[in-house]
């Protein structure tokens, strides 16, 4: 080999090493357009789109990171793509119009909400298998669970309550009521609180939920409705979904808004980097992914997707704590 | 300009939303709507522009090769009406209302019973990551249905008295397709969205399988002599076809009985079923009224109305005295 050649080999070598190393895919789902948009987080630019199923509502990391799980509520059944690459690995048909999904924290159970059949189906996690269908009326939305993994607690988006589901003895146990058009819902790190966003007005409902006691109201903005922890153990953030839409970082401890930043579009699902330095959101109403920058305090970049996008999802993101 | 179209649609959409949807829903308690009012805004934005490419593309085929020459066209304005409550989504609103109810209680039922119904896709998997192949396949399915819903509402004598205000008019122009009797048009809804339901028709082919459908009828009805040649007549309805589905007097034989050329989008239906009829020469359009109150009602909103029920209810009275009978 010629030294030219040698150059020039080392050099591919060395690009595709660092292409390798550094290029990255954010998986976005489109709700709408019933596909999931490929983005990379270095360009900033929509590299492909790729149609997946019917009506696919929300997204998440399997609890390993070894899949993104997207499900889709028309089609009733859930695909499996890789988190990497965005390729599919897997479809499991049969699941009942999976509208949220989620895993308990022992990952015995895996839930699905079904919105609009006023439903939650518990499965075996292991295998996917139906263990129970529980009536849930009316619109079952968002989802929670205590640490022990002894409740899910969900969002009763139409009755304006939480309802929380004994997962050993797959009954509902209790409800509790809420303030206006409840959506997204989180457990504090201490396990001590539920937080509920109450989309219909602009407040985080906090909730004792083993006094069933409603403790405050952390004002956020109109439309306050999903949340995503910082990764910190301490802050999470809460997506104001309307048109002029913003981003406010609450402090758990402290309950109390600590930093805003305007997001506009409806921004709802969203995903944070490992160090900590970009949030990205899906923005409903604008057919886009916004990313901000949280040193700056401000959106850096607005990418164009699939209409209504309804998820988020990258490998290299912050602990979901 | 791929790209300035599709973000003034989207800054257009979500100014409305933000201006007029979204303060009344919250104001009203009802944020949970916040999805399907902006979607709902896309569908009123989409029949707009689809109003705007047909008024564009046909009202000049009107003006300069038309099949009949009219005076003035004070007839027209009655389904000019028509279309703007169709095409501005109240009438569709109103289907919805109704319809998605029923729909979800007869599905929720059905999956605690264990009951997943089948779905196109069960049976051709590919389908699901091709959505050409999928778009083509409902449009056949949905234009096949469309056909028969169109053959049963000549045929059955409650139906085609509603039917019949469609027929009436005798200026027939590219907004007579939407001028049908409100319960025709909830029927009609039913069968459309209830079969899309049925078969699963993925909800974001739902507004392009529509769309496709509306224009190709705006320009079946258009008062042009256009064709598509003798080929062509066999491929897609055009307006030379449809007219004559619009004859007032209709082509001799039995199998044209209560009609012809039924097809919405593909003539092959009527090859089939052998209620195909190519003349050569444009007939008149309308149909014989034979009372003074349906001349009347011949450009009026409310009288066609209530005029549509009094056939209605005339059609099915004896058959109802002769079960009570019995």
């Amino acid at each position: 080999m010629t030294p030219l050649r040698l150059t020039a080999s080392l050099a591919l070598t060395l690009s595709l090493v660092s292409h390798g190393l550094h290029a990255e895919t954010a998986i976005i789902l489109n709700s709408v357009d019933e596909s999931v948009s490929f983005v990379d987080t270095r360009s900033y630019q929509e590299t492909g789109r790729a149609p997946v199923c019917k009506e696919p509502h929300h997204l998440m990391a399997m609890p390993d990171d070894s899949a993104v799980i997207i499900a889709c509520a028309v089609s009733n059944e859930l695909v499996f793509l890789d988190p990497r690459t965005g390729k599919e690995l897997k479809r499991i048909k049969n699941i009942s119009d999976p509208y949220q999904i989620g895993f308990s924290p022992d990952k015995t159970w895996f839930v699905t909400n079904s919105l609009r059949l006023d439903r939650v189906d518990l499965y075996r996690a292991a295998d996917f298998s139906l263990a129970a269908r529980i009536p849930a009326a009316k619109t079952p939305s968002h989802m929670a669970f205590d640490k022990a993994s002894q409740f899910v607690f969900i969002t009763l988006q139409d009755n304006n309550e939480v309802l929380a589901i004994d997962l050993k003895t797959r009954q509902p146990a209790w409800r509790h009521p809420v303030g206006l058009t409840p959506a997204g819902i989180h457990m504090t790190p201490d396990d001590r609180y539920l937080l509920v966003g109450i989309m219909g007005a602009d407040y985080v409902e906090v909730i004792d939920w083993r006094a069933r006691k409603t403790v405050t109201r952390i004002v956020t903005a109109r439309g306050a409705h999903n949340f995503l922890p910082r990764g910190d153990g301490r802050h999470v953030f809460v997506s104001n979904r309307t048109i002029n839409g913003s981003i406010s970082l609450v402090d758990m401890q402290d309950l109390r808004v600590v930093e805003r930043y305007d997001v506009p579009g409806g921004p709802d699902d969203m995903e944070i980097r490992a160090d900590g330095k970009e949030l990205w959101a899906t923005a409903r109403f604008a057919r886009k992914v916004q990313v901000v920058n949280l040193e700056q305090k401000q959106l850096s970049h607005s990418i164009r997707v699939g209409r209504s996008p309804h998820g988020v999802s990258f490998i290299n993101h912050a602990p979901r704590q | 300009m791929n790209a300035f179209l599709t973000d003034l649609f989207i800054s257009t959409q979500g100014w409305l939303f933000d201006r007029l949807v979204q303060p009344v829903l919250f104001a009203l308690g009802l944020a949970g709507y916040v999805e399907m009012g902006f979607e709902g805004i896309e569908f009123v934005l989409m029949g707009i522009l689809e109003l705007g490419i047909a008024y564009t593309v046909l009202r000049p085929l009107e003006a300069f090769w038309p099949a009949e020459r009219w005076r003035n066209r004070r007839a027209v304005r009655v389904d000019v009406m028509y279309t703007l409550l169709n095409r501005l989504g109240i009438i569709p609103l109103a289907v919805f209302t109704l319809l998605a109810p029923a729909f979800m209680a007869l599905d929720g039922w059905l999956r605690f019973h264990d009951v997943i119904p089948r779905q196109l896709e069960d049976w051709l998997p590919g389908l699901d990551t091709h959505p050409l192949a999928s778009f083509l396949i409902y449009l056949l399915i949905l234009d096949f249905a469309e056909y028969w819903r169109h053959r049963l509402s000549h045929t059955l004598g409650g139906w085609w008295a509603l039917h019949g205000i469609h027929h009436s008019q005798r200026q027939m122009s590219f907004w007579t397709d939407s001028r049908n009797h409100l319960l025709d048009d909830l029927i009609a809804g039913i069968w459309f969205a209830g079969l899309s339901l049925l078969i699963g028709v993925p909800p974001g082919h739902f507004i392009g399988l529509l769309v496709t459908l509306r224009l190709v009828e705006n320009l079946s009805h258009t008062n042009t002599r256009l064709g598509f040649g003798r080929f062509g007549d066999y491929l897609i309805v055009g307006p030379r076809y449809h007219r004559w589905h619009h004859a007032i007097d209709l082509p001799e034989g039995e199998a044209y009985r209560h009609g012809c050329n039924f097809a919405i989008l593909l003539p092959v239906w009527d090859v089939l079923f052998g209620t195909l009829h190519l003349g050569a020469k444009l007939p008149a359009t309308g149909i014989h009224e034979d009372s003074p109150d349906a001349m009347a009602a011949r450009d009026d909103f409310w009288g066609q109305q209530k005029l549509g029920l009094i056939l209605m209810w005339r059609a099915l009275a004896p058959r109802r005295r002769r079960s009570g009978a019995t």
